[in-house]
């Protein structure tokens, strides 16, 4: 009785993290979109909500890799998933707050190998995996990006830049919505998986099935998809507003460069099975098309924020979640540990969400 | 380090970065450019100049729908 109350407050902040990871990271589609006025803030949201909703169904590929591939399956329990998820949201929330546009995945990983650690020491941590999937790429995505967004802002001002600019603006903002729409596409195929993984992890630390018999069961999917949807829907405005308009001043042709370079890596990464983050890509790309037009364009400051923020963020969640861990273990073995963090974190959350929805509708009406 | 890291594969991830993210700019760039020609030329009445700017924006964005067909059919091969 005692542990399936545990696996429903488990399944409840693996969704919980899921709508904080829809709307940490809705600027990843959208903030180009809103930027150069292709779409309106409201409309951008809620098409990448949709595409969010129906990619998250293409694939269970990187769902395999966070339930099974970052730390030993049987060796977890779903105390230890709760603790890594409540560690990823907290992380998740600070980096909102500061509009810094840091890697979700890169939180929960943290947060669950922290709790790992803290509860069954580094052996149950699989470090070459940890190394493979997440440090490596975490390095080589944002590099691509950048490389590939700043040849591609050349080319497009070669080719339509002594166009007459309504027009040409017009043709590129057009374009921004294909972009856009297989950005957004691909980030539901990637970011929802993650919290299919991890409630299947929980599941298997449960018993329902074991880590040899790994499949994602169809209410795993369509809540996933669900939460992830709603929290795009909401939109993460400051994250928005730092990666549309503060790294560099952006014009549509960028926009459509950024946006086309960020799904070029993110697609191609994803066909050679190279695990990467959909939040260092597409920053990396926004910072490539300034660069590409020239590199005083960038706000290098900034930039430097988002890369520290970046670093930190698989030490910090995995702090939090070793934290959280030796926090409900001060209750005991039992459900009353969970309960107390999750309640605590509930309201949090709250008041986050009520200051969310205050600016989301002061950018909305600005346009 | 380089049992982590497939450096064929890492190659081949660079290269298509390279080519859809590049490919895909200058077919939605060709294609706009296409457009205001034909606009402009029209308007100015070279018609047959004007159809082949036509031609080449239609065979751009033609491009632009191959690519974002094979993008959505390897998203959807991967599970």
């Amino acid at each position: 009785m005692g542990s399936d109350l545990i696996l429903v407050i488990v399944v409840a902040t693996a969704l919980a993290f899921d709508f904080t990871n829809g709307f940490h990271d809705t600027a990843n589609a959208v903030a180009t979109l809103i930027s150069t006025r292709a779409l309106s803030p409201r409309l951008a949201v809620g098409m990448s909500a949709v595409l969010n909703f129906v990619g998250a169904f293409v694939s269970i590929k990187v769902a395999t890799t966070v339930g099974t591939g970052i730390v030993n399956a049987g060796a977890s329990s779903t105390t230890i998933v709760f603790a890594g998820l409540i560690g990823a949201i907290g992380w998740n929330l600070v980096t909102w707050y500061f509009g810094l546009p840091s890697s979700s995945s890169h939180a929960l990983i943290g947060g669950v190998v922290g709790a790992t650690l803290a509860a069954k020491g580094a052996d149950a941590v699989q470090g070459e995996g940890l190394v493979e999937n997440v440090i490596l790429p975490a390095i080589i995505a944002p590099v691509l990006a950048l490389a590939v967004a700043a040849v591609a802002i050349v080319v497009a001002y070669r080719v339509a830049g002594r166009l007459r600019p309504g027009p040409a603006s017009r043709g590129f903002r057009s374009g921004q919505l294909v972009t856009g729409g297989m950005l957004s596409f691909a980030h539901g195929t990637n970011d929802a998986q993650k919290t299919m993984g991890i409630i299947v992890l929980a599941l298997i630390a449960h018993g329902n099935f074991t880590a040899a018999n790994f499949h994602v069961p169809a209410w795993v999917m369509i809540s996933s998809a669900t939460a992830i949807a709603l929290g795009t829907y909401a939109g993460g405005w400051r994250i928005i507003r730092t990666m549309g308009m503060r790294i560099i001043k952006m014009d549509s042709a960028q926009g459509l460069a950024a946006q086309a370079a960020g799904s070029a890596v993110i697609l191609a990464s994803s066909h050679f099975g190279y695990p990467l983050s959909t939040t260092h890509v597409i920053s990396g790309a926004v910072m490539g098309a300034g660069a590409g037009k020239r590199l005083s364009a960038v706000r290098w400051g900034v930039a430097g924020n988002i890369a520290a923020a970046w670093v930190l963020t698989l030490p910090a969640a995995a702090a939090g979640g070793a934290v959280v861990y030796g926090l409900t273990r001060v209750f005991g073995t039992g459900p009353t540990g969970p309960l107390v963090v999750s309640l605590m974190a509930v309201a949090l959350l709250a008041v986050v969400s009520a200051r969310r929805l205050a600016e989301g509708r002061t950018l909305t009406a600005e346009g | 380090m380089a049992t982590l890291i497939d450096v064929q594969v890492l190659w081949k991830l660079v290269a298509s970065s390279l080519a859809g993210g590049i490919g895909v700019t200058l077919a939605f760039s060709v294609a706009i450019y296409g457009a205001t020609r034909f606009v402009d030329l029209r308007r100015e009445g070279h018609s047959i100049v004007a159809g082949g700017f036509a031609a080449l924006a239609a065979l751009a964005l033609a491009a632009v729908a191959a690519a974002v067909i094979w993008a959505v059919s390897i998203l959807a091969q991967k599970s």
